[in-house]
């Protein structure tokens, strides 16, 4: 039976009602409401194809398939015109098409549609892309489980919304699931996985005491809980305000431009009523300002003044710039990524599943004790570990088999949830695990002593192993990405490169150091990690380089957020700008040089644009041209500006 | 979860889905737009009656034909279409209220042959809602009570035609009636000052105001709807007008 996902009416709020969202729309189907203005406006240009096509073979035969781009392009237009108009809120968007349906008053109702199929192509893409933050919340949401099992005082067991849940209740979480509100242990104990939270895929041993977020996921044992923050206060609560937030205070620059294209639009809207009503009325006698055309002229003033080369100066740069990053696995999230990323003068990266693969390898093995050979211990670990899947059973496994060490056959192995494994060798017990728990069944005061000292200056992580009362030290690190050497080299040629991780300081100098990376900011929660992106940034534009949900607000905060594509958690590649769909981070450089060669060509459209709409305007309103040329002016700087961008695509 | 005949192999929520189905198809309009009710019909006989003189003047003003002969055969066309519009608006009201009566019969002989599969269904719909034991039961066993109140509440609750919201047939067909000639008089009125003109200006207030109308009754975006609806005129007319220019000039 089909069943429709508790979550279905909440991501279809969150997503602002879009149609591929809606629960009320079969699956199937749904499919159809993706993408319906770009659809609709590419379809919409096809038929302009067609009518400038037949226009000197049949004008009603061209003038049928041009009903068509205006209905299709004009329509919305036309609706969001005069929603802008009803709050007086005058801008590019009424300039433009007024200026189409006037267009058709005069005779040039291909240059109109002209207008409406590029207006709304822009449109269409520039939504597409504003469905960003959208996803991010939708992601996020996903995480965040809207109920939770409440332990009653008779012990037995009802679901209850995390909304109404108050501080101190009791509530069990089952192995599998995730941890709907922030608490503490009180019973129970179990490994969770906090790699949507932290980025850090390694599970984390909770026991009795010890604090758990919401939003972790629960991999082995039940956990009964007490809330220690409601839902509105939890950590994913937190995270979700903090990429609102941070997406929030980015469209500043959108608004300036709102504001010009209002002040643009206004003007150029009273000039022509201007031209075309007042000045006759006063300078009724003189050439090309009398009554004589004045309405023709005003028109004209009207289409030449429309921003069409304008409005594709940018559109078209980006594009071509995109589909070249797209060709090299870089996923661009809008154009006006390029324009922030070649202002950027800082890099910043994560360390875990970014500057490392999120896998780890084990580095050294230490001996405390005498009864034990290396090659046994690892023998005896790899055994007690063949059917755990977590990276340190993996790291171990690889170990062994890198120094062709033959597993260990164990009898009655168990599972200790949250803290190792237990196994019997002739009947003798071998334990691997946190060094809480392995210490908790030594013996020897001594060998603890020991053991507390060895690891009080190890910076890595590591897992425990004893067996006939000797202990064996594994140290871990993560696994460094391939190369990553010169490519940081290049980089900081260019840019100032720093490192920002949650992780142990030693650790992350010791990444820091073995691919040459010299600022290295370690020890950092996600908030801390989102001031230190403020502070940097403030000094000199900054972008981002992260995998983890934690990175999200970080990515958000950034002038450019880039994420790891292969690695990286959902709510990271929907918070960033930009996604490495290859996680090869030699593109990193390249995409540099394009933003910078993009913001070039941005300049130069920009500035023959406003320079072509400045002559056509003043010509065809003196009368110094006719409207033919007038156009032909204005059609030639939108073909020149698309050829202009096209350089970046060849390239 | 029981499985029986009576649920024709699928589970009580999936045979709940599509007994709402059903529900749904039985109280709408199955084979046309024409929402229920006398000032609905209305306003959708005006919008018909004004899209149809729009396109046939369209039409007539391309062909070699005279002027009255186009007053003619759109008067006659409006005049059959009127017979149409009035008589179908009643049929339908008729033949969703003999729907709904099978649907009656049909949920009445259940309760009588199938109790404890409905027994099972309510409680899928009760559980639904949020009640669970010993609540859950209580309420079933109350409304299992009375054959009458348990009539009433599967067809709300299973099939979702609620009582009491569906107008008399004839109320229906005559708000159509109303509609079709106030929009009928409108477009004659303006035919006397405008000529043949008046018909376009008077399609376009029409559909404009009895599609803003609509939105509002049915409480969703008037600005939305209006434009849209006028833009699918502005479609229908200039593909006809285009189209007719093009097969007349080969």
């Amino acid at each position: 039976m089909k069943t429709v996902s508790p979550y279905a009416l909440e991501e279809y709020f969150s997503s602002g009602y879009e149609e591929s969202h809606n629960p009320f729309i079969t699956k199937d189907s749904r499919k159809w409401g993706k993408h319906v203005a770009l659809a609709g406006s590419i379809v919409a240009f096809l038929f302009l194809i067609l009518a400038y096509a037949t226009k000197n073979i049949s004008f009603p035969l061209s003038s049928f398939f041009l009903v068509f781009v205006y209905f299709l392009a004009g329509t919305p237009s036309l609706i969001r015109t005069l929603e802008d108009i009803f709050v007086w809120n005058i801008n590019i968007q009424v300039l433009m098409t007024l200026a189409a349906l006037l267009s058709v008053l005069i005779g040039g109702e291909l240059e109109g549609g002209l207008l409406l199929v590029l207006f709304s192509l822009s449109e269409a893409l520039e939504e597409s892309v504003t469905q960003k933050t959208k996803g991010a919340l939708n992601a996020l949401h996903k995480l965040s489980p809207m109920s939770a099992y409440v332990i009653s005082s008779d012990g037995s067991l009802y679901p209850k919304s995390v909304r109404e849940i108050e501080l101190g209740t009791k509530i069990l979480v089952k192995a599998g699931e995730i941890i709907p509100l922030d608490g503490k242990v009180i019973d129970g104990s179990s490994y969770i996985n906090l790699s949507h939270l932290t980025g850090e895929s390694i599970p984390v041993s909770k026991r009795i005491g010890d604090d758990v977020p919401a939003g972790a996921l629960n991999m082995d044992g039940s956990l009964s809980i007490e809330v220690t923050k409601t839902s509105a206060e939890s950590t994913l609560s937190k995270i979700i305000r903090l990429i609102t937030e941070a997406s929030e205070s980015k469209p500043r620059l959108e608004k300036i431009l709102a504001r010009f294209s209002r002040q643009y639009a206004t003007t150029i809207i009273l000039l022509s009523l201007f031209f075309g009503l007042v000045l006759p009325i006063i300078f009724s006698e003189m050439p090309y300002i009398g009554t004589e055309g004045s309405i023709y002229r005003a028109l004209a003033f009207l289409i030449a003044a429309s921003p069409c080369a304008l409005i594709i100066a940018t559109p078209t740069a980006y594009l071509s710039a995109i589909s070249v990053c797209a060709k090299k696995g870089i996923l661009l999230k809008g154009g006006v990524v390029l324009d922030a990323l070649a202002k950027c003068k800082i890099l910043a990266f994560d360390k875990t599943g970014t500057l490392t693969t999120g896998n780890l390898t084990c580095l050294k093995t230490e001996m405390i004790g005498n009864d034990l050979s290396d090659e046994e211990a690892i023998s005896v670990a790899s055994g007690l570990e063949r059917s755990a899947h977590h990276p340190i059973a993996n790291a171990i496994i690889a170990y062994a088999k890198a120094k062709n060490i033959k597993q260990k056959e164990l009898n009655d192995i168990k599972v200790i949830s949250g803290k190792g494994v237990e196994g019997y060798i002739n009947g003798n017990k071998a334990l691997i695990g946190s060094s809480e728990f392995i210490l908790s069944n030594l013996s020897s005061e001594h060998h603890k002593n020991e053991i507390a000292e060895k690891l009080s200056y190890s910076g890595h992580v590591v897992t425990l192993l004893l067996y006939k009362e000797s202990v064996f030290i594994f140290h871990f690190s993560d696994e460094i990405r391939p190369h990553l050497k010169k490519t940081i080299g290049k980089l900081q040629e260019k840019l100032r490169v720093v490192m920002l991780t949650g992780d142990h300081t030693e650790n992350a100098n010791f990444v820091g150091e073995a691919i040459g990376l010299k600022e290295v900011f370690a020890g950092l929660s996600p908030e801390d990690k989102l001031h230190k992106i403020r502070d940097l940034s403030k000094i000199k534009p900054l972008m981002m380089i992260g995998d983890g949900i934690n990175d999200g607000p970080a990515l958000a905060q950034a002038n450019v957020g880039i994420a790891m594509g292969q690695v990286g958690s959902s709510t990271a590649i929907e918070a960033a700008d930009v996604v490495l769909l290859r996680d090869d981070l030699a593109n990193i450089e390249w995409l540099y040089k394009k933003s910078i060669q993009t913001l070039s060509i941005v300049k130069q459209n920009v500035i023959f644009a406003l320079l072509i709409i400045l002559c056509a305007t003043t010509l065809s309103l003196l009368g110094v041209i006719p409207l033919w040329l007038a156009v032909i002016l204005h059609e030639g700087s939108t073909v020149l500006v698309g050829c202009n961008s096209l350089r970046l695509f060849l390239r | 979860m029981s499985m029986g005949s009576h649920f024709k192999g699928v589970g009580v929520l999936e045979h709940l889905k599509q007994a709402r189905k059903k529900g749904y198809l039985a109280s709408s309009e199955p084979h046309g737009i024409e929402a229920m009710g006398h000032l609905m019909g209305g306003a959708d006989a005006a919008r018909e009656v004004a899209i149809a003189s729009f396109l046939l003047t369209i039409l007539f003003l391309n062909l070699p034909i005279s002027l009255n002969l186009s007053y003619s055969l759109i008067s006659l066309f409006l005049s059959g279409l009127f017979f149409w519009k009035v008589g179908r608006s009643a049929s339908l009201g008729w033949s969703r209220l003999e729907r709904i009566n099978k649907l009656i019969e049909d949920e009445k002989e259940e309760i009588e042959t199938n109790r404890s599969e409905e027994k099972e269904e309510l409680t899928e719909i009760y559980e639904a809602k949020g009640f669970s034991e010993p609540l859950l039961s209580k309420v079933i066993d109350v409304l299992m009570a009375d054959d009458n109140k348990l009539l009433g509440i599967m067809l709300e609750e299973e099939l979702g035609v609620s009582l009491e919201s569906n107008e008399h047939p004839l109320k229906q067909a005559l708000g159509t009636a109303i509609g079709f000639l106030l929009a009928s008089c409108a477009i004659f009125a303006s035919v006397l000052l405008f000529q043949l003109k008046g018909i376009f200006i008077s399609a376009f207030f029409i559909i404009m105001i009895a599609s803003a109308y609509m939105a509002n009754i049915q409480k969703i975006r008037i600005l939305h709807q209006t434009v849209w609806n006028l833009s699918i005129t502005f479609l229908a007319g200039a593909s006809t007008y285009f189209l007719c220019k093009f097969f007349v000039s080969l």
